[in-house]
């Protein structure tokens, strides 16, 4: 299937670029090591016990973090449970009314993802809280109605509230405390 | 405008095309390649100017452990994009990283992986970018120190790390992991993002999709191994399939970064049987324990 297109050790490159190349590449080898060195600085540590209010609103977090999962395992493995999705996706959005007392008091030293930005702008915040809500709902209406084909773009439009939140207010992976060293 | 392209193309004079055997390029056909490769996301600069960001006109910058790189433009404008490529640049340039003018690319465009495409997925895709709306905007150069900045110094590190995606036969292997295999190493380049590097920036394959921590963007890139412990050795066909068609783990956490970007614009809206495919594939990878909390 594949064409003969002259690769880059054709002779034609070959003699072009591999003299220069080799110099190249062992100065890019030194400046390569040096680069990964320098950027190696150390990871933060976190050990030690969560603070109450870190506890209490990750704990929160993972419950409607459980119900998606929830949701997510009857749709994809196909399981007949009969009105747990529309239960499901009402758990999480009543869930929404726990998140602003949760997070109201700025706590961001310690083991968490949440980032200052939370307090600074926290009309925006309860913004997205309202939206999770509107999504949550949603997919409980469309769960509970006639229309399967509505289940499918309600439980994306619910992972998409998630998202909205997290990408403005939540640490991303390689600054979280889940990855921190150990 | 897409239709004067398509035509274009298919009169162009192409002894490589000739040679293969592969059929004119199809826009329908090209649209499912673009979305296999996860909407070519990198050339679209969402990140510096959100939604309103001009589809695949590029500027993206790309961070990596040797600087920062542009995305470059992959609109049909003729004269900042690719509109006056033919066929056998578009595909000099996915397979071997050569522009028409016989530059290298900097390989933070994976073309790495992209070597491993037929003929016929890479006419097709050059077929549907050229039926995209046209857009002019100027590459832009990288920012990075000497000697990563220079292009010619690409000429080694090519030496040194490039090898064209090696797909062999395997008729022992059925039909869905020999597609899934196609789709993860070649389309997808999954491999670009969750496979860790060398220090000169090659691919370490002895650590084929065990997970990077300096993925692009400086993003860290878990280890889509089959590995109980740090791996996603716990994670079902379904839970995979689930995953690239919605974005959400199996323990109900959303995704982040690029790989949120090339799930909504490229993997979700593949069928189903290929999504599959390349669950497949990634449930008979060999297991490599690889915590990168530790590194
Ligand atoms: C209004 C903002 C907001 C919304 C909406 C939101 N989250 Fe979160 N979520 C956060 C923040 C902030 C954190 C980090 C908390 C911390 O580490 O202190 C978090 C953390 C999490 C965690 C990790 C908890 C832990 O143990 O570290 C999970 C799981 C999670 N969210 C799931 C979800 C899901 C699923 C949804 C949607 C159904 C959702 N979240 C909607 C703000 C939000
Ligand atoms: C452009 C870079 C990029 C590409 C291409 C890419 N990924 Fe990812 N992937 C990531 C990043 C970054 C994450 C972490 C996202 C997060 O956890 O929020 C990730 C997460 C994942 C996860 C979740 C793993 C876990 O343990 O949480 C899976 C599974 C996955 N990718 C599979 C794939 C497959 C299969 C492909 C190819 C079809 C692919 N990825 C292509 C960057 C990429």
């Amino acid at each position: 299937m594949r064409n003969a297109v002259p690769t880059f050790r054709s002779p034609r490159l070959f003699s072009r670029v591999i003299t220069p190349g080799i110099v190249l590449v062992l100065v890019m080898g030194l400046a390569g090591s040096l680069q990964a060195d320098g950027s190696m600085g150390g990871h933060a540590d976190h050990h030690g016990s969560a603070e109450p209010h870190i506890q209490y609103r990750q704990a929160v977090m993972s419950g409607i973090g459980a119900n998606m999962g929830a949701i997510a395992s009857i749709l994809k493995n196909r399981l007949s449970m009969p009105g747990h999705v529309a239960i499901h996706a009402t758990m999480i959005a009543d869930s929404a009314r726990l998140i602003a007392p949760a997070f109201e008091k700025k706590v961001v030293e310690g083991p968490t993802d949440a980032k200052a930005a939370i307090w600074e702008d926290w009309k925006d915040f309860q913004e997205d809280i309202a939206k999770m809500e509107e999504a949550a709902r949603n997919l409980a209406k469309a769960a509970s109605g006639q229309d399967p084909a509505a289940v499918g773009p309600a439980v994306k439009a619910l992972g998409k509230s998630c998202g909205g939140c997290h990408e403005e207010f939540r640490k991303p992976k390689e600054e979280s405390y889940k990855n921190a060293a150990r | 405008m897409g239709i004067a392209w398509i035509v274009l193309i298919s009169v162009s004079s192409n002894p490589v095309l000739g040679e293969s055997g592969a059929q004119p390029g199809d826009v329908g056909r090209g649209r499912h390649v673009f979305f296999a490769t996860g909407g070519c996301t990198c050339h679209t600069n969402l990140p510096g100017e959100g939604k309103d960001a001009p589809l695949l006109a590029g500027g993206r910058g790309l961070k990596t452990p040797f600087g920062v790189f542009y995305s470059t433009n992959i609109t049909p404008d003729p004269e900042t994009g690719i509109g006056d490529w033919s066929d056998a640049d578009f595909m000099r340039a996915m397979r071997e990283g050569l522009s028409p003018d016989g530059e290298h690319y900097f390989p933070v465009f994976p073309y790495t992986s992209f070597s491993g495409l037929t003929d016929q997925d890479l006419v097709d895709l050059r077929a549907y970018l050229a039926s995209l709306p046209a857009i002019r905007r100027e590459n832009r150069p990288p920012d990075a120190p000497f000697p990563f900045s220079w292009r010619a110094t690409l000429a080694g590190w090519k030496w040194l790390n490039f090898e064209p995606v090696p797909l062999p036969d395997a008729p022992d292997r059925s039909e869905a992991w020999i597609r899934g295999r196609y789709l993860v190493t070649a389309a997808a380049h999954c491999g670009e993002c969750h496979t860790p590097r060398t220090l000169t920036g090659g691919l370490d394959r002895s650590m084929w999709l065990a997970g990077s921590r300096e993925g692009p963007e400086g993003e860290l890139a878990p280890n889509i191994t089959p590995d109980p412990k740090t791996g996603i050795g716990r994670w079902s066909v379904a839970d995979l399939v689930w995953y690239l068609e919605m974005g959400i783990k199996p323990d109900g956490d959303d995704t982040q970064g690029l790989m949120a970007e090339v799930i909504e614009h490229g993997y979700s809206h593949l069928p189903k049987s290929d999504l599959e495919a390349i669950a497949v594939y990634l449930k008979a990878l060999p297991a490599i324990e690889h915590d990168l909390r530790r590194e």
